[in-house]
């Protein structure tokens, strides 16, 4: 387990965790039941080309964003850290984790700490105070929780003939038609009257 | 011209993209024997030419329905989520067609996520078919634009005919939502012309299901021996059904089925996708400027080459067409990539309990995932549209819950609101949210938001890709329009209520750059016919042409229209104008013609 993987392990456990004392209903399994530390980080270190210039002459043909994301994910736990607004005790890391402090967190905590990252914390702060794209850093919080998601409940994270996420949501997969036509609350639009057209309407431009 | 690998010697006219709004314009060029090459920067999917779009090159473009092939559009288009639809390596995503690749790169400073597809057929492979007409008091009443609505008419009325466009069929989750908007108090809408609250079916541009298909019907075939609509849901992965129908019979009415062959029926219209324009080529005309080129990239071999004709048209989105506009070095007023709209969507659900579905529906369950992916709205004119918009559970995850601008969902206090839970909601309770997802109805909230200079398109001066530096996007609310998007979600959570939902919730999404328009807008960097203000022989034809976001109604009918409209002008100013006028038909549209 690499720093990388292990750091984003403690991200989508956070989001999709295993569930062992939950009901049939919700489904036991997790997001690391399906590997989905590998499918994110495959997917930010995936996201986009490397731009020409440094990046690609050290050899990258995409952007390192995975190594970035568990960075920033560890910045954002030692910030909640550091300015008290940790909520829960420090745990030690689950067994796939990494050992920073992200990975330390209560998982409502870790969410706090992306909050930090997007919204509250030093980077939103310097976004103010620089003209230089930090913003990109909100992004890249963003585009974790999105792709964790999807892939969680999807055939992205998980490409077995019924992916983990569609039977937890009960989903059972892409079909070629369903018989549910109920007839039609308008059978045809009219071409009804717009009135007339007012003479206000642009010379603003 | 062949569909074999050669470009179109001579074009008259060059066009930058095949997305949704350019093979409108194509079409009604070819129809007036004005010959046209396609640029588009994605694969072509179901074409003969590219058999392996994703894989291999294949041939160099494409001039000839025959090339279309349905049985490819099966094989390419799976209909599951992640393979079709993954921003990352899907089959529909913002990046080159060979897959081993990664997607190209934008700038994005901000909260947000971007979804717009490479490809002939552009977004609207992705697109749900949604074609309402503009809001009137969007074009009549807001400054925006420099035409009247009824400049648009015709034009709408003719793509009606074409797609066609027709009301969406009741479901049992359109009936819901029907069912909720009437309680809320609500009139039905008859009329395609909007300047009144009211809900209706969607008019899409989905042909309607065969009869066979009623749910209290006795129907067992297998979706292969009828004619329309399946209702699969399928639109969000690129739609193809039915399966083993011919190309253009398939039942969304997405460009690339419905527009496409018809531009390449009128033997005047040839696509070369793979093509990555990087430069619009100009000269010293008889006024300040003048376009008469494009110089394109082959994404798969990286060779270069320049198409010279007598005009080019840039329909490449409104992210691509102002960072082409402005990587070419073109004059800039100040409203280059600016005035940019987005919809400001919100979203909001409601979870039923199977005795309140019972007594409305007359099903223990939603079904989110049969029916149209979105068949029924309710349109609130100066505030925007609320529509039942469903997706299979990927989507429906992280769209409804795993972004928003207000936090997390343990975090915020709702006392007060008519939702239950409002923000992201992951571990425990995202699982319990999607262990309910046959019971949810997801409602979409497009907002009327206004044109403001401060939003856009720029250039990254310092991300520089193999064309050139990439597109940086920001876009913030004005609070106006963070009031409308607030009004809407209040509004969508009542009809949940009213229709007996027992827990609302509410994203506060943050920006999803979906819907897209009014970067380039006619009456600022465009005359009203779509020409630039400050070259000549340049025109632009896709939904940043538009002069705002059409009051929150979905875009692409106007942007098709509008295109439509421009290919008249080009025809008029630059070629031997146009034989045969579309009419301004002031009776319905019919499907038969
Ligand atoms: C999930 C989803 C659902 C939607 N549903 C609806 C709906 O129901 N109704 C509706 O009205 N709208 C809908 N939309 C939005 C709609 O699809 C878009 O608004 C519409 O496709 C935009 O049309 P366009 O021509 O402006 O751009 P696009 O359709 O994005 O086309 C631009 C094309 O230009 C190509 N291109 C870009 N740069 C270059 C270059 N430099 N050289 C060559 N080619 C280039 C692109 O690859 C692309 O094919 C939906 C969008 C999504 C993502």
């Amino acid at each position: 387990m690499s720093y990388t993987r292990g750091t984003i392990a403690a991200l989508v456990d956070a989001v999709v965790p295993a569930t062992p004392e939950a009901g049939d209903d919700v489904g036991a399994a997790g997001a690391l039941d399906i590997d989905l530390d590998e499918t994110v980080e495959t997917a930010f270190n995936e996201l986009q080309e490397a731009p020409e210039g440094p990046i690609r002459s050290l050899g990258y043909e995409t952007m390192p964003f995975a190594p970035l994301l568990a960075l920033l994910l560890d910045f954002g736990a030692l910030e909640l850290i550091l300015a008290r607004e940790r909520e829960e005790p420090l745990q030690s890391p689950g067994e796939r984790f990494a050992g920073g402090p992200f990975s330390r967190l209560a998982p409502e905590d870790r969410m706090r700490a992306i909050r930090l990252l997007e919204a509250d914390g030093l980077f939103p702060a310097l976004d103010e105070r620089y003209d230089a794209p930090i913003g990109i850093v909100a992004y890249l919080m963003q585009g974790a929780l999105f792709i964790t998601t999807m892939a969680a409940y999807s055939d992205w994270g998980d490409d077995a003939e019924e992916p983990q996420g569609w039977q937890q949501a009960n989903y059972p997969g892409p079909a070629d038609g369903y018989a549910v036509h109920m007839g039609y609350e308008v059978d045809e639009f009219e071409e009804n009257d717009y009135g007339t057209a007012s003479t206000d309407g642009g010379d603003e431009a | 011209m062949t569909g074999s690998g050669i470009d179109m010697a001579d074009p008259d006219v060059v066009v930058v993209g095949a997305g949704g709004d350019a093979p409108a314009l194509a079409w009604r060029l070819g129809q007036q024997g004005i010959d046209v090459l396609m640029l588009e920067a994605g694969p072509f999917h179901g074409n003969e030419q590219f058999p392996n779009p994703h894989d291999d090159r294949g041939n160099a473009a494409s001039a000839a329905t025959g090339d279309l092939s349905g049985d490819l559009l099966d094989q390419q288009f799976t209909a599951r989520e992640g393979d079709m639809g993954s921003p990352v390596d899907g089959k529909l995503r913002w990046g080159p067609a060979d897959a081993e690749r990664a997607p190209w790169a934008r700038t994005v400073p901000q909260t947000g996520v971007i979804s717009q597809v490479a490809g002939v057929g552009g977004t609207t492979l992705h697109y749900y078919g949604n074609h309402p007409r503009a809001f009137v008091p969007a074009i009549d009443d807001q400054p925006h634009w420099p035409i009247d609505y009824a400049d648009l008419v015709p034009y709408y009325q003719h793509l009606e005919s074409v797609h066609p466009v027709k009301p969406a069929p009741t479901t049992p989750k359109a009936e819901l939502f029907f069912e909720g908007a009437r309680r809320s108090g609500y009139d039905l809408t008859t009329g395609l012309n909007v300047d009144d609250e009211g809900y209706r079916p969607f008019p899409n541009a989905i042909h309607q299901p065969d009869e066979a298909l009623a749910r209290d019907g006795d129907y067992d075939g297998d979706f292969r021996d009828i004619d329309g609509d399946t209702l699969a849901c399928h639109e969000h992965q690129g739609g193809p059904h039915p399966r083993g129908a011919e190309f253009e019979d398939r039942a969304k009415r997405g460009s690339l089925v419905s527009l496409v062959p018809k531009a390449l029926d009128t033997g005047h219209v040839e696509i070369r996708p793979n093509a990555f324009a990087t430069q619009v080529l100009t000269r010293a005309g008889p006024g300040p400027l003048e376009a008469c080129g494009v110089a394109y990239r082959d994404t798969w071999t990286g060779r270069t080459r320049r198409i010279f004709a007598d005009c080019v048209v840039l329909a490449a989105g409104c992210i691509e067409t102002p960072r082409l506009w402005l990587n070419s070095g073109l004059p800039d007023d100040g409203w280059v990539g600016r005035g940019l709209t987005t919809h400001h969507f919100d979203f909001v659900s409601g979870v039923f309990d199977s005795e309140t579905l019972e007594d409305i529906i007359g099903q223990r369950k939603v079904e989110p995932h049969q029916g149209q992916a979105a068949g029924s709205r309710l349109d609130v004119p100066g505030k925007g549209g609320i529509a039942v918009n469903t997706f299979a559970p990927g989507i429906t995850a992280s769209v409804m819950f795993s972004e928003s601008v207000n936090g997390f969902a343990f975090e915020n206090d709702t006392s007060g609101e008519p939702w239950d839970t409002e923000g992201r909601i992951t571990g425990t309770k995202l699982k319990e949210q999607m262990s309910d997802y046959r019971r949810m109805l997801t409602l979409i909230c497009h907002t009327d938001d206004r044109p403001r200079q401060d939003n856009g398109v720029s250039l990254d001066a310092n991300t520089e890709d193999e064309h050139g530096p990439v597109a940086r996007l920001d876009w913030s609310p004005h609070p106006e329009d963070d009031e409308r998007r607030l009004d809407l979600a209040r509004r969508s959570a009542k009809l949940l209520d009213e229709a007996g939902a027992t827990h609302i919730h509410r994203a506060a999404a943050a920006p999803i750059f979906l819907h897209l328009q009014s970067s380039m807008a006619i009456g600022k960097v465009l005359d009203a016919g779509g020409e630039a203000l400050s070259v000549d022989r340049l025109f632009v034809a896709d939904h940043s042409a538009l002069a705002n976001g059409v009051g929150g109604a979905n875009p692409t009918h106007t942007g098709q229209a509008l295109a439509l409209r421009t290919a008249e002008h080009l025809a008029e100013r630059y070629f031997d104008g146009v034989a045969d006028p579309i009419p301004a038909d002031q009776t319905p549209a019919s499907a038969d013609d």
